[in-house]
């Protein structure tokens, strides 16, 4: 559906994107995430035929994005960063103009109007100009263009950047059920976003991938040492605690409540799970638990820990 | 083609929905019912438009530039151009059809003069001779063509409208004034500058005198730009 093969991008002297490769698969729906200044908005103008690579190529639905770059962009529906669209137009003669401009005529082209207006719930708005309406319904304006020609492939670049929390579940409402019949890329730097709709994650810094699957598999992947916390009424004996457990790496008294003793316990890194050996070292001590739980790491642990990377590795470079 | 008539269509529309296309027609109409006015409803004199689109070189100097300045700078400026060069459509076709856009807007702007030949034939006796009237009406399109092509393509270079303005508006300011240049200029520069000067061409259209190389030289010039524009429409995905 998309290829990507080594693509790279230079502005002067920044290189923007450094020979990044991928591939979409036919209902495959990718996240793109990654600081701002990652490369991402770069790579999906690439793709979408906005800007040819220096080097590398991208194909969509079998075309060269610049040989047959006409072919290419008709495939693909695309809502830019911040969806700009001509603030004077009423919305349902923008979309007129988008569908004519996509080679829809006559009665196809009232259709997938009327469809694209429908589907994105824009029918209060539908003879308001532009520039009167709010940001949210903005966005669906530019997301009922991008969905005129019922393309196969859709790209939506920060689809939620600048809306309050009402439109931005209303957006991401829209979005999943979207993305139940297209292959969608989806960049944006708001993770659980991404968690959510996406069945495939791509990290992106520094104009490179730092990490490519399924969000389970990316967490497994890039875990961090397993973390508990654990909390009894009463105290061990002096000199007595649950840092001699095997698979414990470290051990740090925590706050707990008055006549309560707490730890923070790290696992060792691919130890199994801690909570059953700790479960027991306080029943052997006649130890009653009041609280014993594992803190999971999330995406947005694994997306950090990855930027942290690439950033001490600048500093280190620049040093 | 047909891509590029949806994009004139909405240029077309665009310019009536904001306060600057009203503007600028209001301008143009001040400007020159005040030549009309003052300089061709000579009571006793000869019934012609002559002085009228003698100086449509000048008359067309300030207005014209404002109606292209958006053509692509405001594209450039807001973002639409990234869903604008995503669409289906080639840089041809969007260079085409921002003119062809611009090209009515201006044909609308000059409509409202008729009216000046409609006064013309009710008070002139005898009646004017149609022939130079229409020559000259010939002559005002080609002027504002040749002023849009080249709007066009300083709009292309830049977002800034207003410096696309200034580009457009000097750049025909010498070519009206290469004539006077021309007196200091040094000998080889001399026939260069009378080739390109505006100002003798548009004095003999005026006339009634319809010179295909005048013609071709409007027309030519004027495809030329349309076509720098498409250049360089294209070469702002390679930067």
């Amino acid at each position: 559906m998309i290829l990507a093969e080594g693509i790279e991008k230079s502005f002067g002297s920044v290189r923007a994107v450094r020979g990044v490769s991928f591939q979409f698969r036919p209902g495959e729906v990718v996240g793109l995430l990654g600081p701002n200044g990652a490369g991402k908005s770069t790579t999906i103008r690439i793709l979408v035929g906005y800007c040819p690579p220096d080097r590398g190529r991208v194909e969509v639905n079998g075309h060269d994005s610049i040989r047959a770059s006409l072919a290419a962009r008709a495939g693909i529906g695309y809502l830019p960063d911040s969806a700009p669209i001509y603030p004077e137009m009423r919305t349902v003669d923008y979309l007129r103009h988008r569908a004519h401009l996509f080679g829809l005529r006559g009665r196809r082209r009232t259709e997938a109007v009327e469809r694209s207006i429908e589907r994105c719930r824009l029918g209060d708005a539908r003879r308001r100009r532009v520039g009167e309406l709010s940001k949210g319904y903005r966005q669906r304006v530019g997301l009922a263009a991008a969905l005129l020609h019922d393309p196969p492939v859709l790209i939506l670049d920060e689809p939620t950047s600048g809306l309050d929390p009402t439109q931005i579940m209303q957006v991401r409402e829209l979005v999943r059920e979207l993305a139940e019949t297209r292959t969608m890329l989806i960049s944006s730097h708001i993770l659980p976003e991404v968690e959510r709709v996406c069945g495939r994650v791509m990290v992106m810094a520094g104009g490179r991938i730092l990490a490519d699957g399924p969000p389970d598999a990316l967490v497994a992947e890039h875990a961090d040492p397993a973390l508990y916390r654990l909390e009894v009424a009463g105290a061990p004996a002096p000199g007595d605690s649950p840092g001699a457990i095997p698979g414990v790496r470290g051990l740090g008294a925590a706050a707990g409540a008055p006549g309560r003793s707490a730890w923070s316990i790290t696992g060792d890194r691919g130890a199994p799970d801690l909570r059953e050996a700790l479960g027991r070292w306080a029943a052997d001590r006649a130890l009653v638990v009041t609280e014993l739980t594992r803190e999971r790491t999330s995406l947005e642990r694994v997306f950090h820990g990855l930027i942290a990377g690439v950033e001490s590795g600048d500093t280190e470079r620049r040093a | 083609m047909s891509a590029a008539l949806s994009i004139a269509s909405r240029e077309f529309l665009a310019m009536f929905r904001l306060p600057a296309g009203w503007i600028v027609t209001a301008l143009y109409l001040l400007i020159s019912g005040l030549v009309f006015g003052l300089v061709v409803l000579d009571p006793g004199g000869p019934a012609s438009l002559r002085a009228f689109f003698g100086v449509s070189g000048w008359l067309l100097l300030p207005v014209v530039p404002a109606v292209s300045m958006r053509l692509m700078s405001e594209e450039l400026r807001s973002g639409t151009i990234e869903p604008l060069l995503t669409a289906p459509v080639s840089d041809w076709a969007v260079a085409l059809g921002k003119y062809l856009g611009g090209a009515l807007f201006l044909s609308a702007m000059l409509a409202p003069t008729l009216v000046y030949v409609g006064v013309l034939f009710a008070v002139a006796d005898p009646a004017p001779d149609p022939g130079p009237i229409v020559a000259g009406y010939v002559t005002l399109l080609l002027t504002g063509l040749l002023y849009l092509a080249a709007g066009l393509f300083f709009s292309s270079l830049t977002s800034s409208q207003t410096l696309a303005y200034l580009g457009t508006m000097f750049l025909f300011l010498a070519l009206l004034a290469a004539p006077a240049g021309a007196a200091w200029a040094p000998g080889p520069v001399r026939p260069a500058l009378f080739a390109v000067a505006l100002g003798p061409r548009i004095a003999d259209l005026a006339k009634g005198v319809i010179d295909l190389s005048h013609a071709v030289f409007f027309l030519s010039l004027s495809a030329l730009f349309v076509v720098l524009s498409a250049l360089a429409i294209e070469s702002r995905r390679w930067r």
